[in-house]
């Protein structure tokens, strides 16, 4: 068991066939726009690993690079943007594949989720042809495709999916439309699943019941999903295994269950003790000083070291390699002082 | 010492309401759109130094309740008393009357900047409007609300798109606290941003109604949240109150299933997504 949790760097591959059993493999990959004087990095040697069947959580704030991450598991790359490093899906090279190579794989390996379900659906279309769309261009007969459509909508827990095929957009609630959008992600059975902040903008009780029907459909299918997020609280209580982002870079990464009881690097220290809980007795908050930064205007060594309270002379000097601490995987110099 | 006033000032009523009188109450408050009510007989005190939370999703009625206390919607029926004196009308007179008294901090502070005027210049222009005095006078004082909220004079000089939503959102406290108001009322002031931020606006406040004995209603659907920076709250569900009491209290040990569908349905170790459901199908037996 303890074995399983850590965190594996290479989990023991047999042979070479080791990506091939991983749902996303991304090795060191750095992302940069522009050239020359004006190029601005956005990731830097980012390492993420989703197993199949496996919830995998990406966590961090604003700038640091965790829609990036996901977004280049479907060659979604900003425009002009140079990438070094590998992304893998399902045995597929992702960065070098061609135009014809990834609408293949957009349509039937990997699917993705977005925070607003009214921005990734069409508002003129109807639910049926939203669903069907998927399966007929995977070459499923019409009348099949229906079925299937009417078999997944009831899967997700829409009263009346007869009714709501011929429905529109607009006709259904947020979180009854991120169920519908779950059903389309859904509908091609793919192995992996791209969640970017996909209850966000749901109430907090719809967040709850979309999160359970997000883990039945994808234990019912052994999905891997990537899981983006914000919420440090929703990431530990759901997946197996977290990454911590911070200016584009993985700071930490963790099993699921034990960032909160031992946070190896200070911002997810930082991060943890920042957020109000409902548990527990009613503690103090400490805010962090400053901003969170983006890669390009992060300081050298480690980019968190002008908001930690740990910080040394050292830390400036190099970015710090990750290296094991408890349970989890930590780029910093002194986790010990962290959580010892 | 002020947060134990703040705290006891909740069953001061009880104990002699000749002493302290509610600087902010709702009476029966009832607000239609057509023939849907968004608002349905609500009802609340605010002691000097206090702060309320205000609980809710989508639809329950309490971003309307805000807008109404701030004089943006005009209640169908009950009255809002403010400062002794119930608000009326909306006259310039009484709406001027009123923002003295009570300001509003909305979720994004984007849409409520002029977008060609400094920060400075914004955070001045309710100065000019309620407090006279000369233009040096207000100069001075917009360093000192700048000082107060963290915001450098750097950032006082900028204009809205070149700050950071944290930022943003201390210039607003800022400009709000600018004709020292009794009552703030914040609707989701935090929701958008990041968690470190967010822990600073959380911590300015705290200071700030320390410091100054101001009044919060604080409207939030976050309940850790309203658990840190309010005393007393309550819980609206389609337009209606179904529990109030202390903060604290609540969250402990709440009464209503529809408090306990909300505590239950926030991620933690251990989230037990059948007892949400659980929570849930005991509400819809109500």
């Amino acid at each position: 068991m303890l074995a399983k949790k850590t965190p594996a760097r290479e989990e023991a591959p047999d042979g070479g066939a080791g990506t091939r059993r991983d749902a996303l493999g991304i090795s060191r990959l750095s992302l940069a726009v522009g050239t020359g004087e004006s190029e601005i990095p956005l990731l830097a040697d980012v390492t993420v690993r989703v197993g199949r069947g496996e919830t995998v959580g990406l966590v961090g704030e604003s700038g640091s690079g965790k829609s990036l991450t996901a977004r280049s598991a479907l060659g979604m790359l900003p425009r002009g943007a140079r990438a070094t490093g590998g992304v893998t899906v399902s045995g597929v090279d992702v960065l070098a594949a061609g135009y014809r190579e990834l609408r293949d794989l957009r349509r039937t390996r990997v699917s993705m989720i977005f925070q607003d379900p009214r921005a990734s659906i069409n508002p003129v279309r109807r639910i049926g042809d939203y669903l069907t769309e998927g399966l007929r261009a995977r070459g499923v007969p019409a009348r099949g495709a229906a079925e299937q459509a009417l078999d997944l909508l009831g899967q997700v827990g829409i009263r009346d999916p007869k009714g709501a095929m011929g429905r529109f957009p607009h006709e259904f609630s947020g979180g009854m439309l991120q169920r519908v959008v779950i059903a389309g992600a859904l509908s091609t059975e793919p192995e992996l699943l791209l969640a970017d902040e996909p209850t966000t903008a749901l109430d907090v009780t719809t967040q709850a019941e979309v999160i359970g029907l997000l883990k039945e459909m994808q234990r019912a299918h052994g999905t891997g999903m990537l899981f983006v997020t914000h919420d440090l609280d929703l990431a530990a209580a759901i997946c197996d295994r977290v990454y911590v982002m911070y200016a584009g870079r993985i700071v930490e990464e963790s099993a699921g269950a034990s960032l909160f009881g031992a946070p190896a690097h200070p911002y997810t220290r930082a991060l943890l003790e920042a957020s109000p809980s409902v548990h527990g007795g009613r503690a103090e908050i400490k805010a962090i000083r400053g901003r969170p930064r983006a890669l390009a205007e992060a300081p050298s060594g480690c980019a968190f070291r002008d908001r930690c309270p740990l910080a040394g002379d050292e830390c400036a000097e190099t970015v710090p390699a990750h290296r094991p601490h408890g349970t989890s995987l930590v780029a910093c110099l002194r986790p010990e002082q962290v959580t010892p | 010492m002020s947060t134990g006033d703040a705290m006891s000032t909740g069953d001061a009523m009880s104990t002699g309401d000749a002493v302290k009188a509610p600087v902010l109450s709702a009476t029966s408050l009832v607000k239609r759109f057509g023939h849907v009510t968004a608002v349905d007989d609500v009802s609340f005190e605010l002691m000097p130094g206090a702060s309320l939370g205000i609980v809710g999703e989508s639809g329950s009625g309490k971003t309307t309740t805000a807008r109404i206390l701030a004089g943006l919607e005009q209640p169908t029926s009950g009255t809002v008393t403010l400062d002794g004196r119930a608000v009326e009308g909306h006259s310039r007179r009484a709406r001027l009357r009123q923002a003295r008294r009570l300001q509003m901090i909305f979720q994004d502070p984007y849409g409520s900047f002029d977008p060609r005027q400094t920060i400075a210049q914004s955070i001045a222009e309710p100065m000019r409007l309620h407090a006279p005095g000369s233009r040096k006078e207000h100069r001075a004082r917009v360093d000192e609300l700048l000082d107060q909220v963290g915001l450098s004079s750097r950032a006082g000089q900028s204009l809205p798109r070149d700050l950071s939503g944290g930022q943003r959102q201390r210039a607003a406290i800022a400009r709000a606290l600018g004709v020292a108001p009794r009552v703030l009322v914040l609707d989701e002031a935090v929701a958008a941003l990041d968690v470190s931020i967010q822990a600073q606006i959380l911590t300015l406040l705290d200071d700030l109604r320390r410091d100054t004995g101001i009044s919060y209603v604080f409207v939030s659907h976050d309940l850790a949240v309203v658990r840190y920076i309010t005393d007393t709250a309550i819980v609206m569900r389609h337009g209606r109150i179904v529990e109030r009491g202390e903060t604290e209290q609540i969250l402990r040990s709440p009464r209503h299933p529809y408090t306990r569908l909300l505590l239950d349905s926030i991620p933690s170790p251990g989230w037990d997504l059948d007892r949400v459901a659980r929570d849930r199908r005991a509400l819809d037996l109500l």
